[in-house]
């Protein structure tokens, strides 16, 4: 193998000594066997077997990649990555204002961020996501699951059943409407008992629980290869207090972000989190921004910003790297997460894009 | 911190004793890169020391929602509630108070706050199939004296709030006896309170509700305008201590809260001229949150106006996990609140 001894995932000090004595490639190291190798470096003879184990797998690990499997160093084009991306599915929120602005839905392998204040309905869109991820394909859904990490303790499960209901109830109506035995068949395994069985429920109580819990994600994900959601309801709660020194706090927060992304592309899932808001006091007057500081902001891909209008709820698509800045009207009823009038009201192509409150009153006024 | 009992590499745990890490949350807080700086060992080994570090950490700690919606026991399910004593109130509150959160209870004065929660310190005494957790309750005050001739008026009427109850399973109660008032006029005080008393307390398995009146008496003097980032540090400190405690005994926190005129340029979504003080720093501690008032009804409104003794007060759901932005009616009687329908 051609690989270069500085590149192994050996101690730093062992490899400094293996650069010291002249040797480049792994395939070196390989033919000259532990005993040489602990003569030429001065280690012993345990030390040198190891380090060549470590080599050994490397290298088959690397001629695994090579042979075209999917690994952390594969080449592709950006057409490729764009058919990727397209079939790519998306979790869908059954509020199709909502569904629209996020250019589907809730994308897969990114990290969408929603952020708040405290009772504008958050937690109530992580639950339905939950309940969401889990819509046969035939539906239009991603026959996903879920996991749920809560730190706050707001999942009261009374409320996922009855959006998970709502959702059986939904498609139940589709599949008598539209007849084909395929929507039956998958009805039979969509039932609130299985919703329920496929939503992983984590607590953490302070941040050194949700960083274990994030190092463990991996191996659950491989475990569970069917997750394709992971909901942290909500990554400033543990974060905002405790910290004196609030370098450690950004180190760790960029730390849990990369390891995020990782999760998200590995497993094709998608990522939720929830933020909360502080304000900021500008001239004048105090606005509202979201939690956790300015560095904090890269790490979601999309950003979706909960407010209040008065007493109509909006959600404002704050960041997203292919949709457009905009602004919708949210209701959240008794089934969940619902469009503020039923779409077939709304003129089609330009209601996403208009202001809600730039509707003409009398729209208002059929409410 | 004994690494020995972890399932380490030798190696693993001698560059641990070296480096001199003393906890898993050390280990936590540093990154992959720092951790194999330290103790000079590979990337592999580091992955491998995270990942049993963790693993120690988080035992068997995934439940599945069905398991969750599954669960009746009494002490660890999502079903058990602390019943405020009235149906009325408890159908508004789909049983009653969680028993893992902090619940704020907010409004003017008068309104009926302190009302509400002598009642729940009587009602956390009653057995589990009468909506209470058989344990007793803290009362810490922070501004007014503690109501004592109240709360024995409501203790000697009991039997006419909870007609519920069989009047041999409330005698054998001794209400006085389980509610532990505590004083604490200043943030010190508080601080002392919640980190010694209230745990010791807690512990023990005394008390199962814990009840603040007022939240934000403490703040209204001793903050001006400047010392902002201050108050919003002891705001998040003292609502997460006191989550931690809701958390790790299952007890509910009742915080009662006074209000002030909404000046915020951003919407808080309800439409009230007023809303509740110590702004959203406080608001994001908060698992629901309630709000009374005094409401002066027209005269000719059917079927209340006989009820009622005095005014009526409105019950309101601000917000919650579990529950839609609802109210209800109540009065205060003698023996209690007593919700309207």
């Amino acid at each position: 193998m051609q690989r270069e001894v500085g590149t192994l995932p050996l101690a730093p000090a062992l490899r400094a000594r293996l650069a010291a004595a002249g040797f480049q490639t792994a395939q070196e190291l390989l033919d000259t066997g532990p005993c040489g190798l602990s003569k030429e470096i001065g280690i012993s003879r345990e030390e040198a077997l190891e380090a060549l184990q470590v080599v050994r797998q490397e290298c088959q690990g690397d001629a695994a990649r090579t042979a075209g499997g999917s690994g952390a160093t594969r080449k592709c084009t950006a057409l490729e990555l764009l058919e990727e991306e397209q079939t790519q599915g998306f979790i869908i929120t059954f509020c199709s204002a909502l569904d629209n602005i996020l250019g589907g839905g809730v994308q897969l392998t990114k990290i969408t961020e929603i952020c708040g204040a405290p009772g504008v309905g958050k937690t109530q869109l992580c639950m339905q996501l939950a309940v969401d991820v889990q819509i046969p394909e035939c539906f239009g859904g991603v026959a996903g699951e879920a996991v749920f990490i809560d730190t706050e303790g707001s999942f009261m499960v009374d409320r996922v059943v009855d959006i998970a209901a709502a959702c059986v109830q939904h498609c139940h109506l589709i599949a008598e409407a539209q007849q084909e035995e395929d929507l039956r068949k998958a009805l039979e395994t969509f039932s609130l008992e299985n919703i329920l069985s496929h939503i992983y429920y984590f607590r953490c109580r302070d941040y050194t629980e949700l960083l274990a819990q994030v190092y463990l994600l991996p191996e659950f994900l491989s475990e569970h290869s069917k997750v394709r959601l992971v909901v942290i309801d909500g990554i400033a709660f543990p974060f905002r207090h405790d910290f004196e020194d609030l370098s450690l706090r950004t180190r760790l927060l960029n730390g849990l972000a990369q390891q995020l992304i990782i999760i998200a592309n590995d497993h094709k899932s998608a990522v939720v989190l929830t933020n909360q808001m502080t304000t900021r006091i500008g001239q004048s007057q105090s606005t509202l921004v979201p939690a956790l500081g300015e560095s904090w902001g890269h790490a979601a891909t999309v950003r979706l910003i909960l407010h209040w209008d008065n007493s109509q709820r909006l959600a404002t698509l704050y960041k997203s790297p292919s949709q457009k800045e905009s602004t919708i009207a949210y209701h959240i009823t008794s089934h969940g997460f619902r469009d503020v009038q039923p779409p077939a009201v709304t003129h089609s192509t330009e209601g996403t894009e208009l202001n809600p409150r730039k509707r003409p009153r009398t729209e208002e006024g059929k409410q | 911190m004994d690494w020995d009992q972890f399932d380490l590499n030798p190696k693993t745990i001698a560059a641990l004793k070296k480096a001199d890490i003393k906890s898993v949350k050390e280990v936590l807080n540093l990154s992959g890169a720092d951790l194999q700086r330290l103790m000079k060992l590979s990337s592999a080994d580091i992955q491998c020391l995270l990942k049993t570090v963790s693993h120690t950490l988080r035992r068997n700690s995934m439940l599945t929602a069905l398991q969750l919606y599954q669960d009746k026991d009494h002490f660890t399910s999502q079903h058990q509630k602390l019943s405020l004593g009235c149906s009325v109130l408890d159908n508004l509150l789909k049983g009653g108070i969680p028993l893992v959160g902090i619940t704020e209870l907010a409004g003017e004065s008068s309104a009926g706050k302190t009302q509400i929660s002598l009642q729940l310190c009587l009602c956390v005494q009653y057995p589990y199939k009468y909506g209470g957790l058989e344990s007793g309750a803290v009362y810490i005050c922070t501004e007014d004296v503690f109501p004592s001739k109240r709360l024995q008026q409501l203790i000697d009427q009991q039997h006419k709030l909870r007609a519920d109850v069989p009047a041999e399973i409330i005698q054998k109660i001794r209400f006085g006896n389980s509610i532990f008032v505590e004083q604490a006029a200043d943030l010190d005080t508080f601080q002392q309170c919640i980190t010694r008393r209230l745990s010791l307390l807690l512990a023990r398995g005394m008390v199962r509700l814990v009840v603040i009146d007022s939240i934000a008496a403490l703040f209204r003097c001793e903050f001006g305008p400047a010392q902002a980032a201050l108050k919003a540090r002891y705001l998040q400190t003292f609502g997460a201590q006191l989550h931690s405690l809701s958390t790790r005994f299952r007890t509910p926190i009742m915080c009662v809260n006074q209000v002030w005129d909404q000046t915020a340029s951003y919407s808080t979504g309800t439409g009230s001229r007023v809303t509740p003080a110590l702004g959203i720093t406080w608001a994001n501690q908060l698992l629901m949150r309630l709000m009374v008032s005094r409401v002066s009804l027209p005269r000719h409104s059917p079927g209340a106006a006989s009820h009622c003794a005095g005014s009526m007060r409105t019950l309101n759901v601000i917000f919650a996990p579990h529950l839609p932005p609802s109210f209800c009616y109540y009065t205060v009687q003698l023996e209690g609140v007593r919700g309207i329908k």
